[in-house]
């Protein structure tokens, strides 16, 4: 496998883009991640665009050729690939084995979603497409209801407490205040939250993260290409994808998401290193929960400590595990097709020491993107190329 | 209590492995031949929310209380709870006592 690096990164904003197409936001981040690297994007080889419910919520399809299109490429092949919350992560490890393998030397992965114009019960069902709607899905069961269900499960089993959970919350809102492309940052302190709306017991409106608009894209290129590019290139060290089950039934504990587990074990065997290697962490948190159970997933503490460490200030920029600088999806938004690519855009900035919330002398970034009842999830390791 | 009502479910004819279904190969050996069977409804509580939020489907319907359970024959389901959630608690007993549209009510067992 050849190696490949990140040479141009653009996002726009998340959050509300009304009056702008689906197709011109995804043009506009993928304009700027090719004119960044600056590369001819005559010589891209292939563009994958992750992108999740754009028929149901825009009545737009074949994105991935209209964005191609409206980009001025080549004719070349042009791919959208749906894996629910983590398409836009698995869009990016396809772009990363076109290169990897040899077939081209530049290609380009995009993410994109427009959901703010949609009314709440539409999006509600649009987004419960990615739960096995034979099985689950007739009971009413929706996606904050499953982390609803963990977070039950979790108190009982490490006595989680509410409080606890907060604190990924707060530290989530106060880092969106740092970023410019973030939706929703915030100080928001525990008695805030419990006082906010009961979603899904015992997850309040504060504990989800918002429906938004966004696109954000990245121009990978084949090592040898390292001498001209504009921007500071970083190196991808793994990028990997495994699947779950769909069906609640299918998880023997509520707690874990087996299909993170495995891609985890995956990127760090692919990578050489383990998870205390890591210095900073991009993961979905969808929900507040979700930190903490995706954080102990990944091994970035011991299972049953993920509310500890995030109420002991451990996950936040300055602590020994900084978990979503960017604000996550909790703060920055959750324009579904947008967010595995959006991560790895924030953890290149940190890579070159170029966040707005930046992790001191972060060498090595993990970015983490779940799908659906879990069912699909992406896990990529990066890496600053003199490190 | 409500009188109680059996679980459909697939049993597979080649290995006699259980499946809540919808399914279209077994899991354990992948044979296409699976068989509709019904189960008893007594099972213990694993975990509940109330949903708050609905999808358009069920928007009518909020707030309802989903519950896993696991049934004593070793199938997991999600299905709904009648009765107060404020006496829910995990492991409580439970009996399915009824059906609609596939998804299965269950309501705490006392005896
Ligand atoms: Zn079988």
């Amino acid at each position: 496998m050849r190696k490949v690096l990140v040479a141009g990164i653009g996002s726009t904003p998340f959050g509300r883009h009304g009056d702008i197409a689906i197709q011109s936001l995804a043009i506009r981040a993928a304009d700027a991640a090719i004119r960044e690297a600056g590369i001819d994007r005559r010589e891209i080889g292939a563009l994958y665009l992750g992108n999740f419910v754009s028929g149901p919520l825009t009545g737009q399809e074949v994105l991935a050729g209209l964005v191609a299109d409206g980009l001025g490429l080549a004719q070349i092949p042009c791919t959208k690939v749906e894996g629910a919350c983590a398409s836009g992560g698995i869009a990016f490890r396809h772009a990363y084995l076109a290169i990897a393998s040899g077939l081209c030397d530049v290609a380009l992965a995009v993410g994109v979603e427009k959901m703010t114009h949609a009314d709440t019960a539409t999006t509600t069902a649009a987004l419960n497409c990615a739960m096995d709607n034979r099985s689950d899905g007739v009971s009413g069961l929706t996606f904050p209801g499953l982390f609803g269900l963990a977070w039950q499960v979790h108190a009982e089993r490490y006595g989680t407490r509410r409080e606890q959970v907060s604190a990924v919350v707060t530290k989530n809102k106060a880092n969106g205040l740092l970023n410019p492309l973030a939706q929703m940052g915030a100080t928001l302190d525990n008695d805030q939250i419990v006082q906010s709306a009961l979603i899904c017991d015992p997850l309040r409106l504060y504990d989800c993260c918002p429906t938004s608009d966004g696109a954000s894209a990245l121009l990978l290129v084949a090592a040898d290409r390292r001498p001209d590019l504009a921007a500071m290139p970083v190196e991808v060290l793994a990028a990997a994808q495994t699947r779950g089950s769909a069906r609640i039934a299918g998880h023997p504990d509520l707690c874990t998401f087996e299909a993170t587990v495995a891609a985890a074990q995956a990127a760090y065997a692919q990578a050489g290193i383990t998870a205390q290697d890591v210095d900073v962490v991009e993961l979905h948190d969808c929900f507040s929960i979700a930190e903490i159970i995706d954080g102990e997933d990944l091994g970035l503490m011991p299972r049953g400590h993920g509310a500890a460490y995030a109420a002991e200030g451990r996950t936040r920029v300055g602590g020994d595990v900084p978990i979503n600088p960017s604000g996550g999806l909790l703060s920055k938004g959750h324009p579904v097709g947008a967010t595995g690519i959006s991560q790895i855009y924030e953890t290149v900035l940190q890579l070159r020491g170029q966040h707005p919330n930046q992790v001191r002398d972060a060498a090595i970034g993990l970015t983490h993107n779940l799908g659906g009842t879990g069912v699909a999830c992406s896990v990529n390791i990066l890496k600053r190329l003199d490190a | 209590m409500p009188d109680p009502v059996l679980i459909k479910a697939l049993r597979c004819a080649a290995c006699g492995r259980l499946d809540p279904g919808p399914r279209d190969l077994c899991e354990a050996c992948h044979s296409p031949d699976l068989e509709p069977t019904e189960l008893p409804g007594d099972g213990a509580l694993v975990s509940w929310t109330t949903i708050r939020r609905a999808p358009t489907r069920f928007k009518g319907q909020a707030p309802y209380v989903i519950a896993v359970v696991d049934l004593e024959s070793g199938l997991r389901l999600t299905g709904r709870i009648a009765g107060d959630p404020d006496r829910l608690r995990l492991a409580l007993p439970l009996r399915a006592t009824g059906e609609h549209d596939g998804a299965y009510l269950f309501t705490e067992r006392t005896t």
